[in-house]
């Protein structure tokens, strides 16, 4: 017995020690002492001692918090003893670290839930009048958020005690506890009954709403969400129209910030009529605002609130903003009116729209529609989008970005193939050929995949007589970089042009390459090869003559290459194509 | 073995760290082939030169992209990998892999960041005590670090270093009689290479960067005259245009690190030299905000505990 006693005697001490680590430790496994300690002993002496002990660092007390909310009650002989942990609680509840606050009135709450209405009468809800008339202030900023667990399980007398201590605190000289009263407002308002709303929750909120503190302010736009939703519409408009109104005027950018970001909620909870009188207004404002942060929260809001209105007042309201910050967010979000509109509206209203946009300084705006057509292509269809489009299509397409190049460049294959094969050379040809020499690699590379996937849709007859002549022509540019497109440009897509096109042209251009004095082409060449060697493969027995008679010779001299890099991708080559090879055979 | 070495390459292209061992043995092996390597290293034109990148992964990247990957294009990197940045990590490990899997397609030379001081200031030596739980990585890199190069010569004519010139070097050959395999001293030739900085003054000046000196048009003029060069490239230096030429086009100073630290809003260039030296700065912008540029709050990695 003394043996299993003694590593609780040793926590016990821990509890004790001058060592923060110690201490901290003991508390972590405070549920094993209380195991140890037995039912009885847990009440009488651990209870009383960790009331005392509360002295300690933030850290230690943090934990003490943590554990007796982890149904502790268990230890101490079950439910009908739990309210003997709100004690030591409350003290917790009351010091300065507001983590070790929040840590205790979390525990508080979830012991609450578990009292029956006398513990709570005799217990809980006189620990919630201290700790709200407590003298110094963090008590009664503690207490704000136990009303809403509390009230709903207390008798009608205390009830009513209870909203006066919450109007009392919503009035407290310290703006802390005014702030965490606007903060728990809510919450609290949705266990009152609808009367009480109206006649308490009500006067609360409007008090705090037109606190002098920006930051009490700011804190109430949830709570009239939570009100407002209380309410039936016409109660909205005789109360609350007023503090609506002054919200999202609010001399506080901070304030205006708040509704902007919770503005779908906000109206979603006032309902449709407020929503067509009051908030399609109040938006456009919230868009117009003079703190861009303001704008960009609003702008987010975009899809659903479109959801909420009519779509004529989208148009007429919504669309006309100016900042650049709106624009790029809206340029994300645009597109995703069109599902709403339909088809006639987005050909009539947002079409103009987009191209306007597409022609947008901002870089980020342009991208953004650009990136997002698709979703406008259902509504509308290609046909008439690829029209419209092309001249915006033709500018972008030299845009400085790189990035919204390469989104157009991803578009081009889908355009192609509503544009026809003649419309398509005439509008886009050349400059679907101009992208191969473009400065930025990445273009490049696009540029090529571009050409492979337009093989796909015109056929191979067409790369051979359009493409295949531009991108051999880059095979002479003195540059070594814009050289290896060429190279990458025919590895890309020989395997959608056909054997003898293979053979004749291109396999010529790929030869010349062999002796280029830079060996990044060489090895390349090595790889291109490689992918010739397998497509010829595919085209039977005249290919693999090619493959003997052509290309292994040449790729053979390519492994005593001097440069290491070639040697190992020319045998790398080789490797695969004599494995091809003797696969074929 | 190239192949677990490509596997490797594959893996911190997608900014996913290798393990400690395998950073080892990368360290080990990029260490037999820098010592082979002069302290001016010879490199052949074409090629591209690029300046400080200071951990910034995802903006590597971005330079990647807009001057194609190693091993299709040649690299000259001058330095300043590591430290400010998230990523200095995969930054310093990807350009090493390169180095040893493409040892002629990709040159690395010394920044004054490569150093165990000023790493164990500037944010290295935190980010692998973080990513690795130990400062074994940092150790080995920072063993790789005695071997780079100090400078390097492209075809004869174009000097680069990171820093700049010496008052203690008229000749590159003085350069090559350096003993370099040690941490960056406080002061001389070796510690000005990496420090210095051009300015307008005559001759030379004291730095206030407490290290190197500062040097003007006249001592570059009789430095490339003295060696026959036709350009000293350099870095070390933020360079809100991408690039800076100065002095009558005889140097410039090269910055590849956009947005820097994420937030002075600078952009960045590199400066590609074909086959005829010809030079063509391409300037290049941060990478998208919404990958992962800057790492969101989130615990730190257990990765190989």
């Amino acid at each position: 017995m003394a043996e299993d006693l003694y590593p609780i005697a040793i926590l016990i001490d821990e509890l004790k020690s001058e060592d923060v680590a110690l201490r901290l430790n003991a508390i972590r496994r405070l549920s094993t002492i209380a195991l140890a300690l037995g039912p009885s002993r847990a009440r009488d002496d651990l209870i009383p001692f960790l009331q005392e002990s509360l002295d300690d660092e933030d850290e230690v007390l943090l934990a003490l918090a943590d554990e007796l909310g982890k149904n502790f009650e268990d230890y101490l002989g079950g439910r009908e003893y739990a309210h003997l942990l709100l004690g030591p609680l409350e003290n917790l509840a009351a010091v300065e670290e507001t983590l070790v606050r929040d840590k205790a009135t979390e525990s508080i709450s979830k012991i609450v839930a578990v009292l029956t209405p006398d513990q709570t009468e005799q217990y809980a809800v006189p620990l919630l009048r201290k700790l709200s008339t407590g003298e110094w202030f963090t008590s009664r900023i503690s207490s704000a958020s136990l009303y809403a667990p509390i009230y709903p399980r207390a008798s009608e007398a205390s009830k009513e005690e209870i909203r006066r201590l919450y109007a009392a605190i919503a009035q407290d000289d310290t703006p802390m506890v005014r702030r965490a009263a606007a903060k728990h407002l809510g919450e609290f308002a949705k266990k009152l009954s609808k009367e009480h709303v109206l006649s308490d929750a009500l006067a609360i909120y409007i008090r705090l709403s037109i606190d002098e503190q920006d930051s009490v302010r700011l804190l109430t736009v949830e709570d009239l969400i939570a009100i407002a939703e209380q309410m039936a519409p016409h109660q909205v408009k005789e109360h609350l129209l007023g503090s609506i109104r002054q919200t999202y005027q609010d001399k506080s950018w901070r304030v205006r910030y708040m509704v902007a970001n919770t503005f779908v909620k906000l109206a979603e909870a006032v309902g449709p009529d407020i929503v067509r009188d009051e908030l399609v207004a109040a938006y456009v404002m919230l868009l117009k605002d003079n703190e861009a942060e303001v704008r960009t929260a609003g702008a987010g809001q975009i899809p659903g609130f479109a959801k909420l209105i009519p779509p004529e007042t989208i148009l007429s309201r919504l669309l006309p903003y100016q900042s650049q910050h709106v624009r790029a967010a809206l340029g994300g979000q645009i597109t995703g009116l069109a599902p709403l509109l339909g088809k006639e509206a987005t050909i009539e209203h947002l079409l103009p729209l987009f191209l306007h946009l597409l022609k947008d300084e901002f870089p980020d705006v342009r991208l953004n529609i650009i990136s997002k057509l698709e979703q406008v292509n259902n509504v509308i269809g290609i046909d008439l989008l690829s029209q419209s489009l092309l001249p915006a299509i033709v500018d972008l397409a030299e845009d400085k970005q790189w990035r919204v190049r390469q989104a157009i460049i991803e578009y081009i294959p889908l355009l192609a193939t509503q544009l026809g094969v003649s419309f398509f050379d005439e509008q886009l040809g050349s400059l679907c050929m101009s992208w191969l020499g473009d400065n930025v690699y990445s273009i490049r590379e696009a540029a090529t995949v571009n050409l492979k996937r337009l093989t796909d849709v015109f056929g191979p007859e067409w790369a051979n007589n359009t493409i295949v002549p531009k991108v051999l022509q880059m095979g002479s540019h003195p540059n070594y970089l814009y050289r290896m497109t060429t190279v990458f440009a025919i590895t890309t897509i020989a395997p959608s042009l056909s054997p003898e096109v293979i053979q004749g042209a291109v396999l010529q251009t790929v030869l010349t390459l062999v002796d280029d004095p830079i060996p990044n082409i060489r090895f390349n060449v090595a790889k291109s090869l490689e992918v010739l060697a397998a497509t010829l493969l595919e085209s039977g027995p005249m290919g693999q003559e090619v493959i003997q008679r052509t290309i292994v010779p040449v790729v053979e001299t390519l492994k005593e290459d001097t440069d290491a890099d070639v040697r190992y991708f020319a045998s790398r080559a080789l490797e695969h194509t004599l494995g091809l090879e003797t696969i074929g055979r | 073995m190239p192949s677990d070495l490509d596997k490797q390459i594959e893996q911190l292209k997608r900014c996913e760290p290798i393990s400690e061992t395998q950073v080892k043995e990368l360290c080990i092996k990029a260490r037999e082939i820098l010592v082979e390597e002069g302290n001016v290293q010879y490199v052949d034109a074409p090629v591209t030169i690029c300046g400080d990148i200071h951990g910034q992964f995802f903006d590597l990247l971005e330079l990647f992209k807009v001057g194609r990957f190693c091993p299709d294009a040649n690299y000259l990197f001058m330095g300043d990998f590591v430290d400010r940045g998230f990523y200095s990590v995969e930054t310093f490990l990807l350009l090493l892999a390169f180095k040893v899997r493409y040892p002629d397609r990709i040159t690395l030379i010394r920044g004054n960041h490569e150093s165990r001081q000023i790493t164990q200031v500037y944010g290295f030596y935190d980010e692998c005590q973080r990513k690795y739980g130990s400062a074994n990585v940092w150790r080995y890199c920072c063993e790789v670090f005695d071997y780079l190069a100090l400078a390097a010569v492209v075809d004869g004519r174009v000097f680069c270093v990171h820093g700049g010139l010496s008052p203690n070097v008229e000749t590159v050959d003085q350069i090559r009689a350096i003993d370099r395999k040690q941490e960056v001293p406080h002061d001389g030739a070796m510690c000005d290479l990496l420090w210095s900085d051009p300015d307008d003054i005559k001759g030379w000046g004291l730095s206030p960067r407490g290290a190197g000196f500062l040097f003007g048009s006249d001592i570059v003029k009789s430095f490339s005259h003295t060696n026959r060069i036709d350009l000293i490239a350099r870095a070390h230096q933020l360079a809100m245009e991408g690039y800076k030429l100065m002095f009558d086009r005889m140097i410039v100073t090269v910055w590849s690190a956009p947005n820097y630290c994420y937030r002075c809003g600078n952009v960045a260039s590199i400066l590609e030299l074909d086959e005829n030296l010809q030079q063509e700065y391409k300037v290049f912008q941060h990478a998208p905000t919404d990958t992962r540029s800057i790492p969101a709050k989130r615990p730190p990695p257990q990765y190989f505990l």
